[in-house]
């Protein structure tokens, strides 16, 4: 195990980590802005997966380069620059009806939006 | 507590479902067959030296118009919400510290935005993130005044005339070699000036006009106090 395999391993459990806080976050907090923040917690970690996916030990960043041999996978980065800009308007529109919901309710707490239950 | 506990049941649970189907814990030696082939023929297919702009730009570039219509989805979504049921209150006047800096950092900013935008078929960067930089400068001279927006009639201009050409530019594609977005309508030039790889660097400005304007109006919606809109 050199210190590069060591890294590419703890990237994976980093985030699988942050995916199961994320996970735990939005199931346990009861404040709705918390829940929010765990789950922009979780989509990081969704990312990061998904840049770990196509990543090797000793490969260098996919930009061409008369001193670069051997590069990482595009297609995952590519991917995940998508992924970010969609959490980033998730997560605002996710915001915004939390505050209207915690305005309605008079409290930022979830289990006081009455009207959110069936 | 309870709540704390189930959570804890159910994440325990999902995490050995996801451990007991992963396969073999071994390094990859090898791309995957696709990335392979953008490796080796991204250059020469698109005249981007950076290859996940290729993707993004290029290869994938009905995606990114897909995603383009996302993000404009969401941020409308935020603004028709918030200029029906407005949350702003009067905003509180920033401390010295912020007022200042929000006088000095967006010129600088503004340019690393513009930079990030424009050199994103040669290094890491493209419309996306560069838009979102452009957006935080605005964000900023926001943070740093005690007044609140107008109508944003500029930004949605902005934002309209940045989705046609994104559009326009895919159909030229369309025109000449039958593909949507295909980048080689002008020449591609040599590959690591700033004028290559085609219309990746129009793309890219189009894309970050158009999320710089987005994110801006989301921002300054969050502030509506109502009554004038």
């Amino acid at each position: 195990m050199t210190a590069e395999v060591i890294f590419y391993w703890s990237l994976s459990v980093t985030a699988l980590g942050l995916i199961i806080i994320g996970i735990w976050g939005v199931l346990s907090r009861k404040n709705i802005l918390r829940i929010a923040l765990a789950f922009t917690l979780a989509d990081t970690g969704v990312n990061l997966l998904l840049v770990w996916s196509g990543f090797a030990p000793g490969r260098s960043a996919p930009i061409v380069d008369s001193s670069v041999t051997s590069m990482v996978d595009p297609l995952p980065q590519a991917l995940v620059l998508t992924s970010i800009v969609i959490g980033v308007a998730v997560a605002a529109l996710f915001v915004v009806v939390g505050v209207l919901a915690a305005r309605k309710s008079g409290s930022s707490d979830v289990r006081r939006m009455k009207e959110l239950r069936w | 507590m309870i709540r704390s506990i189930v959570g804890l049941i159910i994440v325990l649970t999902l995490s050995a479902v996801v451990i007991s189907v992963i396969p073999d814990l071994s390094v990859p030696v090898d791309l995957p067959r696709t990335g392979q082939y953008y490796t080796e023929h991204g250059v020469e297919d698109t005249g981007s030296v950076n290859l996940v702009t290729s993707v993004v730009v290029a290869y994938r570039g009905l995606d990114t118009l897909g995603e383009v219509v996302v993000l404009f989805s969401a941020s409308t979504a935020v603004v028709l919400i918030l200029t029906l049921i407005p949350v702003g209150s009067d905003p509180t006047p920033p401390s010295s510290i912020v007022a200042l800096t929000a006088r000095v950092l967006p010129a600088a900013v503004v340019l690393f935005g513009a930079y990030v935008i424009t050199h994103g078929h040669l290094s890491p960067g493209g419309g996306f993130p560069g838009g979102a930089i452009v957006a935080s400068a605005f964000l900023l001279v926001m943070l740093g005044s005690s007044s609140v927006p107008g109508s944003s009639k500029f930004l949605a201009s902005i934002e309209s005339l940045a989705g046609v050409t994104f559009g326009l530019l895919g159909f030229w594609g369309m025109m000449v070699f039958g593909q949507f977005l295909n980048n080689l309508v002008i020449p591609q030039g040599s590959p690591g000036k700033i004028v290559s790889a085609g219309i990746i660097p129009l793309v890219s400005l189009a894309i970050g006009a158009k999320v710089a304007s987005e994110l801006s109006s989301v921002f300054a919606s969050y502030r509506n106090k109502g009554g004038e809109a």
